[in-house]
Parts: structure tokens; C-alpha cells; sequence
């Protein structure tokens, strides 16, 4: 007999109707904070939410070159995402810890890309071809700068599980402020590329000599569309969450509070961060393609020292 | 491993003078050096709480004013004049030599770790340790890039490593050697400042590995 507890059973409502319901509000935080700094009142904040009931009901157009990896690639994006959100650990409160090994996080971020190059491949359309070639070629650039900040946040915590990194008990963690902060950084910049924000790819427009991730999702449409477009959403809101938490864990502060404040200022750190998104993209230009790896150098400068920091930890 | 303040401070701009090295835009290279000048300001003024000598408040301000405000004003003025936007080109890639200065912020580490003489009270490693790989960041800036500025640039970061070193190993020199320094750096910049007009008048560019040729 299972002892059925009323507050576990409302933290995981809560905490599945925060993922489910969180990533297109993000979506329009961005969008209306991009629309005030160019002087527009800008579409409400809940117009994804209106976008993609829109999509859902309109009529799909498939090319007749695709296969079925086109169509399942939604689906499979978004039931991975899902999977990662239950897993990794983009907010404080998680009301059961299943063990979320850093490289595992790491991979099932890597299978969605994995998937999403597949079936801009599969489509056959130039753009597909060129959006994913240059999906890869960032993703190339990008990933050794998170796994050497996550790794550094496990080899100082002696674990590589990230859920027991990253709860607020651990007593490893507790005085590295400078390698919280430092790994956030990095982890902030490496996922503006990561998920094609402003000086990697510019979300807004659909110009074939700049576009990464809107050239790789043109051939979808209606249903589909509204998945992937939703995948993309959800992967928003765990990289930023990721980044946020890494940001308030060096806050020493946060060490001694309860668990609402903690669990109420993760979602208002995202939002944060969310925010800043739309800033910079407001005040930075998107850097020419051949000039990319050199913005990529800031992320992975950042995650060497965040491996210093542990060597230097772990030698004394 | 709990970091003092100033120490933290010290890797801050260590850090900072890093950064410096990842892109030739000149603009950007001159702000990181101001902010990377700025956490050595605030080095010293902890320094000054923490040793009570009022001094040292003064040569904060300094700093701050002349080194962190001043000089970057003036180097911008230069690169409006002489209408220099970036760097050339590299010897080293930016990215590269970037990732380099990182692992010369190691080096630094282990051999302070070496160094006999700085683990006495209060142990002073990592203000050392910020303090090299400064100089090592000065010095890959003054080896790897073309332009003129960023040679100037390296030379200010070397001349901010070597104060950092004396200010957190021997907790700051007499108020007059720090004044005489200053001044020093401002009137060197101010005479580079000036022989930069003059290189850009009669060669058209500030590419300093063409100003081994000789010309009549």
C-alpha cells in the first residue's frame, strides 16, 4: 500500500502545469519586451498560446518526397523534451528526483537536435539542407562549452547526477559562489546559440542568408508545425532554467529559504533571463556566420574557468 | 576553498583581462580593459579596509579615475580619429588565443602553487595567481595582434598586472611611487595616443608588423 500524500500529489500538478503551461509565455515575454523596446505596444503576452490553437486547426500540406521521419519528428521532439523537464534541473522545485545523470541531459538534448536536422534533411528542400548544416555546425561549437560547465559542477559535487547538484542542500556547493555564477554565464550564452536566439540566428526574420532553425522547421505546417514549434518552446524554457538556476545557486541567499520562495523565484528567474533575451536582441546585431565562432569562444573561455575552478578545488 | 573578496575580486579581473583577448573589435577590447581596470580599483580599496591604510584609498580613485575612466576615453577619441574600427588580423585567432589566456590562468595557478614565498599568513596565492596570468594576457596581447591600439592595450594589461602583484603581495607601495606611476601610464598613453596620429599620417595604416620596412 502506497501512502498517498495530498501536498506531493498538488507539487507534481503544479509542477507538470508549470511545463506544460510555462514555455509560450516565455515566448511572449520575449516578444512583447522586443516589441517595447522598438516602440510598438506589441501582440499580448498570451498570443503564442493563440498561435498554436490556430495551427492546430488548420489544414496540413506535406511534401509527397517525405518520409515518416518527417511526420513522427514532432511528436518524438516534444515526448523528449517532456522526458528532459521531468529529468533535468531547470527549476528548484522537482518533487521527485529520478536521477538525471548530466550526460544523459546532455544526450537527450543532442537526440532532439538529432531528430530536427534529420527531418529538415528529410524534406528535401535546399533550406532544409543548408538550416541543418549549420544546426551542426553550431551545435559542434557549442556543446564542449556545456559539458565542461556541467562536468565542473559534478566533479565538485563528487556526483555526475545534476539533481543532486543542483538542490539547494549541498554542502559542496555551498561557498562556490564564483564558479555558480561563472558556469551560468557560460551555460547563458552557449544556449542564446543553442536555441538560435539573436547573435547566433535571428528568430524574426525569413531570409535563406541568415536563417538556422527557420530554415530547418519550413516545410512543416498546421499540426505539425504547432509541435515543433512547441518543442522549440519547452527547449527555451530548460536551457534558460538550467542557466537561471545555476545563476541563483550563487546567490547565497537562496541556501536558507523555504521551498515557495525558492520554487516562486526559479520561475521569476527564467522570466528574467527571458527578458534579457529580448534586451540583447533589441541592442546586439546578429554577427555575420564566419564571426559565430569567435561569440561561441566567450561560452567555452567560460567553461574553462569554471574547470580550473574544480581542478583547484579538488586539489585542496 | 572560500574565496576572500579581494581575491574574488583579483580572478574578477584577471577574468576580465581575458576576455579582452577574444575579439579584435577595438571598441569592446578598450570597455573589457575598463571593467577589468575597475575590479583592480575595487582590489585596492578592499585591500585599503582590510590593512587601514588611508592611502590606498587615494591610489584607488586613481586607478578608477585615470586608468579605468581616462584612458579609455582618450583611446576612444584616437579611434574615432584615426577611424579604426578593429584590429587587422591576428597572429593567433581570437577565439584561440582567447582559450589560450585561460590556460595561462592555469599556469599562473600552479606555479604560485610553487612559489615558497606566498604561502605565509595571509596566504596570498590567488592574488598572485590573478596578478600572472594578467601579465601572461598583457603579454599574448602584445604578441599576437597587428594594430597599434591593441599593442598599447597589452601594454596598459602588463602594467596593470605588475601593480596587482605589488598591491596584494606587499599590500600597496608609498603614495608617492603610486602617483608617480600613474602618471607615468597617462603620459605614456598620451605620447602612443600621438605617434599613433603621426604612424596613420604618413603610412596610412597602424599595422605594426609592416613598420619593420623601411622607407625614405
Amino acid at each position: 500500500m502506497i501512502a498517498i500524500n495530498t501536498e506531493a500529489i498538488l507539487e507534481t500538478i503544479a509542477f507538470i502545469a508549470t511545463f506544460l503551461l510555462l514555455p509560450p509565455l516565455l515566448v511572449g515575454i520575449i516578444r512583447k519586451t522586443k516589441a517595447r523596446f522598438q516602440n510598438r505596444i506589441g501582440a499580448p503576452l498570451l498570443q503564442p498560446y493563440f498561435d498554436l490553437l490556430k495551427l492546430l486547426s488548420k489544414g496540413e500540406t506535406i511534401s509527397k518526397h517525405t518520409s515518416w521521419i518527417f511526420r513522427s519528428t514532432a511528436a518524438i521532439n516534444v515526448s523528449l523534451l517532456i522526458i528532459l523537464a521531468f529529468l533535468a534541473p531547470w527549476t528548484s522545485l522537482r518533487p521527485f528526483n529520478l536521477g538525471a545523470d548530466l550526460f544523459l541531459v546532455i544526450y537527450l538534448l543532442a537526440l532532439t537536435r538529432f531528430f530536427t536536422v534529420l527531418s529538415a534533411l528529410d524534406a528535401g528542400s535546399a533550406f532544409g539542407g543548408f538550416g541543418a548544416s549549420r544546426e551542426v555546425t553550431l551545435a559542434l561549437l557549442v556543446e564542449p562549452a556545456v559539458i565542461l560547465c556541467l562536468a565542473a559542477i559534478g566533479s565538485v559535487s563528487q556526483t555526475s547526477d545534476l539533481g543532486i547538484a543542483f538542490s539547494f542542500d549541498n554542502v559542496a556547493l555551498m561557498n562556490q559562489p564564483g564558479l555558480w555564477f561563472i558556469a551560468g554565464c557560460g551555460l547563458f550564452l552557449a544556449s542564446l546559440v543553442e536555441l538560435s536566439r539573436m547573435p547566433a540566428d535571428d528568430p524574426t526574420t525569413h531570409l535563406e542568408l541568415t536563417m538556422v532553425h527557420e530554415a530547418m522547421i519550413l516545410e512543416n505546417s498546421a499540426a505539425n508545425l504547432a509541435l515543433v514549434e512547441y518543442a522549440h518552446f519547452l527547449k527555451i524554457l530548460i536551457l534558460l532554467g538550467i542557466s537561471s538556476q545555476c545563476l541563483l545557486h550563487a546567490i547565497p541567499f537562496f541556501w536558507h529559504t523555504s521551498q515557495l520562495v525558492l520554487a516562486l523565484s526559479s520561475i521569476f528567474s527564467i522570466m528574467i533571463l527571458a527578458a534579457s533575451i529580448a534586451v540583447i536582441e533589441s541592442v546586439a546585431v546578429k554577427l555575420r556566420w564566419t564571426k559565430l565562432p569567435e561569440f561561441i569562444a566567450y561560452s567555452v573561455a567560460m567553461s574553462i574557468f569554471c574547470v580550473f575552478i574544480a581542478l583547484s578545488k579538488n586539489l585542496n | 576553498m572560500i574565496l576572500d573578496t579581494f581575491e574574488a575580486l583579483a580572478m574578477v579581473s584577471a577574468i576580465f583581462a581575458i576576455l579582452i583577448l577574444g575579439t579584435t573589435h577595438l571598441r569592446t577590447n578598450l570597455s573589457f580593459y575598463s571593467l577589468h581596470t575597475m575590479a583592480i580599483a575595487a582590489v585596492t580599496a578592499w585591500i585599503a579596509t582590510i590593512t587601514h591604510e588611508d592611502h590606498l584609498y587615494l591610489v584607488a580613485a586613481g586607478v578608477f579615475l585615470i586608468k579605468s575612466w581616462g584612458i579609455p576615453w582618450y583611446l576612444n577619441g584616437v579611434i574615432r580619429k584615426i577611424n579604426v574600427g578593429t584590429d587587422g588580423g591576428a597572429f593567433i585567432a581570437a577565439p584561440l588565443s582567447m582559450h589560450l589566456g585561460a590556460l595561462m590562468l592555469g599556469l599562473s595557478f600552479m606555479i604560485s602553487q610553487q612559489i615558497p614565498g606566498l604561502i605565509g599568513e595571509p596566504d596570498s596565492r590567488l592574488g598572485s595567481t590573478a596578478a600572472m596570468s594578467i601579465l601572461f594576457t598583457g603579454v599574448l596581447l602584445m604578441l599576437t595582434r597587428r594594430a597599434a591600439i591593441s599593442q598599447i592595450v597589452g601594454f596598459l594589461v602588463i602594467e596593470n598586472g605588475i601593480y596587482l602583484f605589488a598591491v596584494t603581495q606587499t599590500h600597496g607601495m608609498p603614495l608617492m611611487i603610486e602617483m608617480g606611476l600613474l602618471l607615468e601610464v597617462l603620459v605614456a598613453v598620451m605620447v602612443a595616443g600621438l605617434l599613433l596620429f603621426n604612424i596613420k599620417k604618413s603610412f596610412e595604416h597602424i599595422d605594426v608588423s609592416q613598420l619593420t620596412e623601411l622607407k625614405d
